[in-house]
């Protein structure tokens, strides 16, 4: 999709394909810096106890 | 500049792949090693999923200088081979979307560092990130063919950040680790200007190929290939490193400079394939890798 013009008629699928592929990402991406932040917060609980 | 991607009034939404190419990947990698490195080294051991953290937060910080860098760049790098393929000269992604990527990206590193380790790293962290971008790629590089002399600083921070995320203070090692990498920049990047120095003149570029002329850059690549070299030996007779890491210096910093003399001592003619640059470069990626591994494992298994 890199030579796209204004012209060209809107490819709904490819719009479509981006935007999940981008909120799959990011709930992947939310999901791990909830488990990311909970280990962090142990782990200092432990330096600091 | 990059074209828009809007279809009529819908826009269409960035491919993770070309956000993910503006975080310039493969310097990325050269920056965890390093920072990983640092933070290995230092005499503290952090529990590793604060260590993970720190470094975490490192690569998105050198991530999001690379976005801010390309997003300033889109003009000159459409204008060289080597870049013109980026996300944004290219047209795949939109301006405005790669500044957003970077300032986000660079706010979310800094938080995360913060919350990981201390306030001293997070604040040599906001400092790397801004001399890049600002001193860097913004003042420097389009002015002086001095621009990777004292950009590379930048580059220089990652061992630093990682030693001082351990231990929450700087100590001589990683001062030298970062004195290493700075001098280690110029010929490093001097060697690839040799050899990519039509692409630097079309984008107009100042390096120093271009400015001074070949002759004068391949004399000051082995000058600054000696300085680094006595700079990667000195950690060992200073006593801050033992002889694991000084013996892995001595001899990787004299393939270095032998390569450095090559380079250094030869004029080219015209259709000349510039291999000895071209090994210096590749040489000097491999340098800095080994070098800093011999800093951790002297540093774990001392002889």
């Amino acid at each position: 999709m890199t030579e796209e013009t204004p012209n060209e008629p809107f490819d709904e699928a490819e719009y479509r394909r981006r935007q999940r592929s981008r909120a799959n990402l990011m709930a992947w991406m939310l999901g791990g810096l909830a488990i990311l932040f909970f280990f962090i917060t142990i782990a200092k609980m432990q330096i600091f106890s | 500049m990059a074209q828009s991607l809007t279809h009529g009034e819908t826009a269409l939404p960035a491919d993770w792949r070309d956000l993910f190419a503006l975080t310039k990947p493969r310097v990325m990698s050269l920056v965890v090693f390093t920072a990983l490195c640092g933070l290995l080294a230092a005499p503290i051991n952090v529990p590793p999923v604060l260590a993970f953290s720190s470094i975490l937060a490192i690569a998105l910080g050198a991530g999001a200088s690379g976005a801010l860098n390309q997003w300033y760049e889109a003009g000159l790098d459409a204008k060289m081979k080597r870049t013109a393929g980026r996300p944004l000269p290219a047209g795949r992604l939109d301006p405005q979307t790669a500044l957003q990527f970077g300032v986000g990206l660079a706010a979310f590193s800094l938080f995360l560092m913060l919350f990981a380790s201390n306030w001293q790293a997070t604040l040599l962290l906001a400092v790397s990130i801004l001399f890049y971008v600002f001193v860097y790629t913004m003042w420097l590089k389009p002015r002086t063919p001095q621009n990777i002399v004292i950009g590379g600083a930048a580059g220089a921070f990652p061992p630093l950040i990682g030693w001082v995320a351990a231990t929450g203070s700087i100590a001589p090692l990683p001062v030298m680790l970062f004195l290493l990498i700075f001098l280690w920049t110029p010929p490093h990047f001097w060697a690839l200007a040799l050899f990519m120095r039509s692409d630097y003149a079309a984008a107009g570029i100042p390096m120093m190929p271009v400015v001074a002329g070949e002759k004068s850059t391949r004399r000051q690549i082995l000058f600054y290939a000696v300085i680094m070299a006595v700079g990667a030996i000195a950690p060992w007779p200073l006593g801050y490193t033992g002889a694991l890491y000084g013996w892995t210096a001595v001899l990787l910093s004299a393939v270095f400079v032998l390569l450095s003399v090559q380079v250094g001592t030869r004029t080219t003619g015209e259709g000349d394939l510039m291999r000895p640059e071209k090994r210096l470069f590749a040489y000097s990626i491999a340098y800095l890798f080994i070098l800093f591994g011999a800093v951790v494992a002297d540093h774990r298994w001392p002889l």
